[in-house]
């Protein structure tokens, strides 16, 4: 990459320019791989439409119908009209319902908000909790079972983790119907489903952090001065253990929209996962690249924020370090495809 | 107990109902004597959920009216010029009246006068002309489909003056009459057809002059209709006219079938759709009423691809029409409510004959056909000619829940006389994209379709004038042909109905077509509470004219 004059003098710059080049890189290559995917896949939407029995349409029909939505065309010129459309945010019509996918996506984005937000809020209580727990309660009163609970939630599938909270929740203690999937508390227990598996990670950075600081020398000075275990925690140790969080939340994002495809398909909640679902089935190559390509777009920027915040947040943060070895969105943009291949 | 909780749930459930409170489209003045008709009717009122398994893909009129779910919208959302019942049986609707020429090339429609569309558009001949040009045409560089079974001879309507329309054919077309009642000619504001297809497929936008309206929906999830007050046109043939008595209907989307009867069940739902056959004997003993009305159109069955070895044997096409038993299949995959097909048409069809003795389960006269035919049993049971097995390759139909059972059992019924049978089960998508008619590798194209007119169905099986070739014959059968421009230029069902029959002897006879049962492919299960419910000759459930016990 060629380097412009005024990103050569500020290394944080030209860092900052290099993450934006590779960002649109990564959103670029995940919109050809999800349309030559699905493309390759035998069948279109609007064809399966068409050969519905009940429609009783002749093969020339078809064929017509076909031509006339520029579907026989090649893949490359497919791909090119498709791709220069996007380029300039147009995300086009969903070729199962004919609807802008704009207005499609815009539907089913405020309910996996909620569920990825309620998901967040008790990952992180969780978290937490398990974290901090493990700072107060005594080894033999069952600290080590604390410090095993995250390997144990993050080896459990949260749709098991679903099934058996609508089954103890929903249908044995009636707190939620199934068929209303958004009320409250049915939502609520979808969060903890989504929650439990993401709050492993957070709560083994934070013990593993939290140790690390109380073996500190600052630490050992202060408990000489006769701190207690409280205050020494709420004073000295809490921040800067904490800290790194910040850049696993930016990881967690991704567990949490993969995650939400599968509890809404558990809950029966009509979000971005149930889009994306429907959306597979039909093959609706529109929909799919759209929601491809913001995933991305939504995982660059939020790790990109994660990245400028994190120095502002810790002095003795060194600015390149950081960058080496966090993952970059491209893991998210290969995740996602696999997700929505599966 | 059960009767208990439900009232319980019930009270729960009237608690947590939102009083729906839209009135936006301006009332006229046919409503101040709609209203006086009912108002202080004890049977108003109440609000029903149906719980059904798809909501389709779009809701582009055109594309989505013959779908088996969103089908059940449309009937509450908009009319039809003729009403069809169950038994094929046409009367008027919003064509009160209809003459036709002596060779049936060209119609006179008579509609009602007063009906509007729910955007206050009046539905009148203009608005029956915009609606029968995009049925025969559609708007293909634009993604609206021609509705499938609409007739081809199709040529122009005009509007004579405001309540009389004329429509002409380029050859005689008998079945115009009643395919206005078919699923797919549903009345839609002149508004909403001149819209591009993205507004088109916004169900909320779109405007029909059904007995309900669209409060609500959301893709996906569910749509919620709303009475319309001032409706006064209803289809004399079910003994209502003016407005419905419920006052919404919520159809939503739960993909689990046992759900959905759970639901039903424990009386937090009215009705639940395409429960399994297998459930419904001990719904209906735990005092659930369930419907398994038959749509007018094709029994479910086989058409047989003559170009494929061996089935242009006709010997061999007939030992597999009596190696079938019918009847183990109604009792092993179904339950009493299916019936025998008795033709390869369903027996509620206006010209539908008893062909019973040509579909009778005969395994000897089958295995006599086979032998005749060259066919050798091996040690291993299979028959053989000139080292060929004698193979059979079923692809289960992905719209018909029940096929790949049925296919398995007929599996076992042919194996007895040495057939060896594949089963393919493909999701949608691919069955679209692999298995056609007279396809390659497709020895037998499961047919699960609805008609309305018997005249339709000689044109479709060869094919001349864009047919669907059904039996891969192209044009070489003479006695088809015959048949089939015999009944294509009939101008009266006294000249039509024979003809009919001597098709139906025949296609069964050849083996063209093996019949497996008559088909249901709607299946209700509804609460006790909700009485009323009609069912017309697609076998849609219309709630214009139920009532709900409170």
């Amino acid at each position: 990459m060629a380097r412009t004059p005024a990103a050569r003098g500020n290394p944080y710059l030209s860092y900052a320019a290099k993450r934006l080049i590779q960002a649109v890189v990564v959103i670029l290559l995940a919109y050809v791989f999800t349309f030559v995917v699905v493309s390759i896949l035998p069948g279109d939407p609007i064809t399966s439409v068409l050969r519905d029995p009940q429609n009783g349409f002749s093969e020339s029909e078809i064929q017509e119908i076909i031509a006339a939505q520029g579907l026989d065309k090649p893949i490359i010129i497919q791909l090119w009209t498709s791709l220069s459309h996007f380029v300039v945010g147009d995300l086009g019509l969903s070729m199962r319902s004919s609807r802008p996918v704009t207005t499609l996506i815009a539907e089913v984005l405020p309910s996996t908000l909620v569920l990825a937000g309620t998901g967040l809020v008790v990952a992180l209580l969780l978290a937490m909790v398990i974290a901090y727990g493990t700072q107060f309660v005594p080894k033999r009163f069952g600290q080590g079972l604390l410090r095993g609970l995250p390997s144990l939630s993050l080896s459990v599938p949260n749709f098991v983790i679903g099934l058996v909270l609508i089954h103890a929740f929903g249908f044995q203690l009636g707190l939620f119907r199934v068929l209303e999937p958004n009320s409250l508390w049915a939502t609520v227990f979808a969060g903890i489903a989504l929650g439990i598996p993401v709050s492993a990670q957070i709560a083994e950075v934070l013990i593993a952090n939290l140790d690390n600081e109380s073996r500190q020398e600052y630490a050992a000075v202060a408990r000489g001065r006769g701190l207690g275990q409280m205050r020494l925690f709420t004073k000295h140790l809490l921040k800067p253990s904490s800290l790194p969080v910040v850049t696993v939340l930016a990881l967690t994002v991704g567990e949490l929209l993969g995650g939400s495809l599968i509890t809404e398909t558990v809950f029966g909640r009509t979000g971005v996962g149930s889009l994306v679902q429907r959306s597979v089935s039909t093959q609706d190559l529109p929909v799919l690249q759209a929601i491809v390509s913001l995933t991305a777009v939504v995982f660059v920027l939020i790790n990109l924020a994660a990245d400028l915040v994190y120095p502002l947040l810790d002095p003795r943060v060194k600015l390149l370090g950081a960058s080496k070895f966090r993952p970059t969105s491209a893991d998210e943009g290969s995740g996602v495809s696999q997700a929505v291949a599966s | 107990m059960t009767e208990r909780l439900s009232l319980l749930a019930l009270s729960r459930r009237r608690l947590l109902m939102a009083v729906p409170a839209v009135a936006t489209a301006a009332l006229l003045t046919t409503a101040v004597t709609a209203l006086a008709q009912t108002a202080g009717d004890p049977r108003n009122g109440g609000d029903i959920s149906f719980l059904i398994d798809s909501l389709g893909n779009t809701w582009i009129p055109n594309n989505s009216a013959i779908s088996s779910f969103q089908g059940h919208i449309w009937g509450h959302v908009t009319d039809k010029l003729v009403y069809v019942d169950a038994d094929g049986k046409v009367s008027p609707w919003l064509a009160e009246s209809w003459e036709q020429n002596e060779q049936a090339t060209e119609f006179i429609l008579r509609l009602k006068s007063g009906v509007t569309f729910s955007d206050g558009t009046p539905l009148d001949a203009s608005a029956v002309v915009a609606n029968l040009d995009i049925w025969y045409a559609g708007r293909r560089q634009d993604g609206i489909n021609p509705i499938g079974l609409f007739p081809k001879t199709y040529e122009r309507s005009a509007a004579v003056d405001a309540t009389t329309v004329k429509v002409s054919f380029k050859a005689p077309t008998l079945g115009f009459i009643p395919t206005l009642g078919y699923h797919g000619s549903i009345l839609v504001s002149p508004k909403t057809i001149a819209r591009p297809a993205a507004e088109q497929a916004d169900l909320g936008k779109t405007s029909g002059s059904g007995p309900y309206l669209v409060q609500s929906w959301k893709e996906g999830d569910f749509v919620k209709l709303v009475k319309r007050k001032d409706y006064n046109w209803g289809p004399p043939a079910v003994g209502h006219t003016g407005p419905a008595f419920l006052d919404t209907i919520t159809y939503k989307l739960v993909s689990e079938p046992s759900l959905r009867v759970a639901a039903v069940q424990s009386g937090q739902a009215d009705v639940a759709y395409n429960a399994s056959p297998q459930e419904l004997q001990s719904l209906k003993n735990a005092g659930f009423p369930v419907a398994t009305p038959r749509y007018l159109g094709f029994v479910n069955g086989l058409a047989i691809n003559t170009k494929l070895e061996p089935y242009n044997d006709v010997k061999v096409r007939q030992a597999l029409q009596a190696g079938i038993n019918r009847q183990e299949i109604i009792d092993t995959v179904y339950t009493p409510d299916w019936k025998l097909a008795t033709s390869f048409v369903q027996s509620n069809v206006p010209g539908a004959t008893d062909h019973s003795k040509l579909l009778a389960y005969d395994p000897r006269k089958a295995e006599k056909l086979l032998d005749e035919a060259g066919w050798v049993r091996g040690s291993d049971g299979v028959r053989r000619k000139d080292g060929k097995q004698l193979s059979l390759t079923l692809h289960s139909n992905p719209y018909l829940a029940t096929s790949k059972s049925v296919d398995e059992l007929i599996a076992q019924q042919l194996a007895k006389i040495g057939w060896k049978v594949f089963i393919r089960a493909y999701d949608v998508v691919t069955y679209g994209e692999k298995v056609r008619f007279g396809g390659p590798g497709v020895p037998g194209y499961e047919v699960t379709r609805s008609f309305i007119d018997a005249g339709t169905v000689a044109s479709i099986l060869t094919d001349a004038n864009n047919g669907e070739n059904w039996f891969a014959l192209g044009e070489s059968d003479k006695t088809l042909n015959e048949l089939r421009d015999k009944i294509a230029s009939a101008g009266s069902t006294e000249i039509r109905d024979p003809l009919l029959n001597e098709l139906q002897r025949y296609v069964l006879e050849q083996g063209y077509f093996i019949p497996k049962t008559q088909i249901v492919q709607r299946i209700y299960v509804q609460s006790p509470k909700l009485k009323g419910e009609i069912y017309n000759g697609i076998a849609y459930a219309s709630y214009y004219t139920a009532t709900k016990r409170k």
